[in-house]
């Protein structure tokens, strides 16, 4: 949650209460003063010989975790206002903010407000008796995953030998049904993105450039890299687009469907500005739309224009925010050439959105990929791209369950970054992250060590190809594709069995069929 | 405990039966109305099939001899036999088959058929009372037909006849109530119900029939709708497949099929093979092995194995057809008639689901089974060899046996 810091002197007395405050513990505190360095947001300080909170903690944990003797817990602090249900705290927040400064509320990360989950609502299958479980340890389980283009037939013929004459890809082969999404250099810095490059080359899958081209010390990750065109174009050169193993058209995000990306001014510094091709300092702001693309013959053309541009040798995608119509648009793509889809869900992260876009528009993308399944296989069109999906995928479960529902590929960001040590305390627009993730300010990007950042990236992302594994080995499945949209190895347990049925998803209790 | 004192718990109350039929009552129906809210059926079975290389006629005695041997594979809950080459007068007529609940069911039919087909004759078919299976029985009636001369359907024109004949079938599946149609090909039919297999083969009194295949399933299911259209073979045009397994994938796999025009109507995984064999074979125009590599293929890391032309059909065959892959468990025998008399045996590829196959020692005949114990129910001299996991062995009248199963997938292919 944006709070908007009030300095405005005419606002005396509208002051945001804080929600957040640093206790240092006295005692055990030994004045070492790592809190007050470590602190980007100027919350916590040395007056006299005491640690004292002051004003603006975001409970980003920084101070916690370095504190050498553990003397700092961060509080929330309660009853700051009094209880109404209908005027939620947020609500009023909100509008004590606007009040203040009459603008659009910026925020950053998923939308953090209590919208039903889907994904914790679906169970999953095992082999019981009638057909075995086939046991990750002892016997291959495959996941690897390709990303393009297919065919939907073979030509094949046997006369005194075999021959074929086919038409495959272009297709990149990855070892795990997962990418990594797009997160632009700008939005975080040159030693996150170094990390999440390296990561995806050595887990042999792709890492999203996000939108504002590459930098030239990351050409030796393009064969990993699933470059961004969107409607900004910053940074976009024929001469990286042909190194990178796939490009992909940014027509929306799931975190702000209808709108272009942003990255606020104080982000913009020399290394940004080289390589998105802007002035230093400067606001870049994507247009909403292509100004190329206000159709879908248009945007053929620039499918087109790009598999020329690339000589048809990578795979060209279009990503979409999952938005009401998304089935019919995902068709219309795939009629367009596109040889892979993605679809962003209404809960996907960003690095700065207005947060009445990220909080009430788009769909869950548990439906979406769904929707877009169904209606891709109904139209006899499924068999010809790879469908990847996103938007807050926190988990292995949350990934697998997304495959059920129709996934090739499943795309994870917050999750990734979690894991180099964002605590999601959703201030990536102000470019002052403790974590040295969402800024540009040397001091605090020199906090993350690429290296190690990298390790914890592949950990994480092998270990969930593990528990890939194992579910897959229990459902008694050996081979990831046979997972793909195969909801009968879901059911829903939920609260509105109205959802099952458009996901096509049955209830607990139904057997197969 | 008081009531059991010096009462064995072993002997209290239990009264011990050798009857195979102490399990379960079957239900009674409408043999070939789907029942409402059937779900997706599944178990064990056993398989068997037996064709004649040189195009002699094997009678219906063997193939039941065959399958009844294997009596511990089965519950008495769904049997059934194709058998090919049964139609030499009428070879070029499709022969639709069906079980109808009733005269009205038949006329339903036959008031369809009239409109969209030229059917050329109609038959009862050879029916009798078992006196261990329960009413009520079905009426079952054959139609030879060729498509009407203008073959449309919904706007569609310009089908093939075979593509024609599929939706005839899908129609009246779908549509007429109390009728469902078992087999639509040339110079076959396929014989099933609800009962053990020697019920079964009393019932439509196989015996009286020679073919020069013969392919035969018995079922042990683990749920039990009273409906005779759910037992195997399950057959499309001259395709008939028999099968003992458990597909993982039936999800994705349904979805291949329905996205080229199959309508799923039995919810089982055998329909959907069935289709996908159609579909591979007859519309894609792939090889045998082709087709049965890409519904049980080699893993990726096994690929760098083969030389590299054939590598590339390999992973060409993964990535196209990767919906075609049967995941899980199975062991099927295939039956085709074009454009010859075809039997094929398919393991999956972990083989987790037993499947044997031989030959007699004149080399003529060529069989598969579920159990050894069924080839030398009818030939104690058979060669029997096991197919490899994945790799189908492949017997056609005039050929003999042209695949054993055990060579690799491809060999010599060239771009
Ligand atoms: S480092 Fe983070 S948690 Fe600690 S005082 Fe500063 S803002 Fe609060
Ligand atoms: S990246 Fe940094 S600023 Fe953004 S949510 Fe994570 S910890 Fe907070």
């Amino acid at each position: 949650m944006s709070d908007v810091a009030l300095s405005n002197g005419t606002n005396k007395g509208y002051r945001l209460p804080e929600r957040f405050r640093p206790i240092v513990d006295d005692t055990s505190c030994k004045r070492c003063r790592r809190c007050v360095t470590e602190c980007s947001y100027r919350a916590i300080d040395c007056v006299g010989d005491h640690i004292v909170a002051t004003d603006g903690c975001v409970a980003c944990g920084r101070c916690a975790a370095f504190c050498p003797t553990g003397s700092i817990e961060i509080e929330t602090i309660p009853n700051q206002f009094p209880p109404h249900a209908n005027f939620t705290e947020r609500i009023r927040r909100g509008i004590m903010s606007q009040a203040s400064t009459g603008g659009v509320l910026l925020s950053s990360c998923g939308t953090d407000v209590e919208h039903p989950v889907i994904f914790d609502e679906l169970l999953l299958d095992a082999a019981q008796v009638t057909n075995p479980s086939i046991d990750p340890l002892r016997e291959e389980i495959e996941t690897i995953t390709f990303l393009g283009r297919r065919s939907g037939k073979l030509t094949v013929s046997e006369k005194d030998s075999f021959s074929f004459i086919s038409e495959i890809g272009p297709v990149i082969a990855m070892d795990m049904p997962l990418m990594i999404g797009h997160i632009s250099l700008g939005s975080v810095s040159y030693n996150v993105q170094k990390a999440l490059f390296t990561a995806a080359k050595e887990l042999n899958i792709v890492a999203g450039s996000g939108e504002g081209g590459l930098h030239p010390d990351f050409y030796v990750y393009a064969d990993h890299i699933n470059s961004e065109i969107a409607s900004g174009r910053f940074g976009v050169t024929s001469g990286y687009l042909n190194k990178v193993a796939a490009v992909e058209i940014k027509i929306g995000q799931g975190a702000k469907p209808g709108h272009g990306g942003h990255l606020p001014g104080e982000k913009v510094t020399d290394l940004i500005s080289h390589t998105r091709m802007i002035p230093i300092g400067t606001d870049a702001l994507s247009p909403y739309p292509h100004h190329d693309i206000y159709s879908i013959e248009d945007l053929q053309q620039l499918v087109s224009g790009l598999k020329e541009a690339t000589e048809y040798r990578v795979p060209i995608g279009v990503k979409i925010a999952a938005t009401h119509n998304v089935a019919a648009v995902s068709s219309g793509i795939v009629r367009a050439g596109a040889d892979f889809l993605t679809i962003d869900g209404f809960r996907g992260g960003t690095g700065s959105s207005p947060r009445i876009i990220r909080d009430h528009a788009g769909m869950p993308i548990e439906v979406a990929v769904a929707v877009v399944d169904r209606r891709l296989t109904e139209e006899g069109l499924r068999n010809r791209v790879a469908l990847c999906a996103g938007g807050s995928i926190r988990s292995s479960a949350d990934m697998i369950k997304c495959i059920a529902l129709g996934a090739d590929v499943v795309m994870t960001c917050t999750a990734v970054l979690i894991a180099i040590g964002c605590h999601v305390c959703q201030q990536c627009h102000r470019g002052l992250c403790s974590w040295g993730i969402a800024t540009q300010k040397p001091e605090l990007t020199s906090r993350v060590d690429p290296g190690l950042a990298a390790m914890r990236v592949k950990n994480l992302l092998s270990a969930w190809n593990e528990e890939l594994k194992e579910v897959l080995g229990a459902m008694g499945i050996d081979s990831v594709e046979s997972l793909v949209g195969n909801r009968d190895r879901l059911r829903h347990f939920g609260a509105n069995p109205r959802i099952a049925e458009i996901m096509g998803v049955k209830h607990v209790g139904e057997g197969w069929g | 405990m008081s009531g059991l004192q010096g009462n064995p718990i072993s002997q209290y109350g239990l009264l011990r039966t050798t009857s195979p039929r102490t399990i379960p009552e079957r239900p009674t129906g409408s043999p070939a109305t789907r029942p409402s809210g059937l779900g997706y059926q599944m178990g064990g079975c056993g398989i068997s099939g037996c064709i004649s290389t040189q195009g002699r006629g094997i009678s219906g005695e063997s193939i039941s001899r065959m399958l009844t041997t294997m009596s511990e594979r089965e519950n008495g809950l769904g049997a059934g036999y194709a058998c090919y080459g049964l139609f030499p007068n009428r070879r070029d007529e499709f022969c639709l088959q069906l079980i109808l609940d009733n005269e009205e069911s038949k006329c339903a039919v036959e008031e369809f058929l009239k409109e969209h087909a030229d059917v050329t004759k109609d038959e009862k078919v050879f029916t009798r009372k078992v006196r261990t299976l329960s009413p009520p029985y079905p009426l079952v009636w054959r139609y030879f037909v060729k498509p009407a001369e203008k073959r449309e359907w919904r706007g569609n024109s310009n089908l093939s006849e075979e593509d024609y004949v599929v939706k005839l079938v899908m129609h009246i599946n779908r549509e007429v109530e109390g009728a469902f149609c078992v087999s639509s090909g040339k110079d076959m039919a396929v014989f099933k119900g609800n009962g053990y297999s020697y019920e079964i083969s009393e019932f439509y009194d196989i015996n009286r029939y020679s073919g020069q295949l013969w392919i035969s399933h018995s079922r042990f299911p683990t749920n039990s709708p009273g409906w005779w259209g759910g037992a195997h073979p399950i057959g499309i045009l001259d395709w008939a497949v028999c099968h003992n397994g458990e597909i993982t994938s039936y999800g994705v796999n349904k979805k291949l099929v329905e996205m080229a025009g199959y309508v799923c109507t039995l919810q089982t995984d055998t329909e959907v093979i069935a289709y996908t064999w159609d579909l591979l074979v007859r519309k894609h125009q792939l090889p045998i092995p082709a087709a049965a590599f890409a519904m049980a293929p080699w893993h990726h890391s096994e690929i760098p194995r083969m030389d590299p032309n054939s590598g590339l059909l390999a992973k060409a065959l993964r990535l196209t057809y990767k919906e075609a892959f049967l995941n899980g468990p199975f062991s099927i025998i295939v039956g085709r008639r074009e454009p010859e008399i075809t039997m094929i045996a398919l393991a999956d590829r972990k083989k987790l689901r037993p499947l044997i196959v031989g030959t007699s020692s004149d080399r003529d005949l060529v069989f598969a089974a579920s159990e050894e114990c069924a080839i030398r129910a009818i030939d104690t001299q058979a060669d029997t060899w096991t197919t490899n996991a994945g790799s189908p062995m492949i017997a056609q009248v005039g050929k003999g046996v042209v695949r054993q199963g055990v060579e690799p997938p491809f060999s010599g292919v060239v771009r």
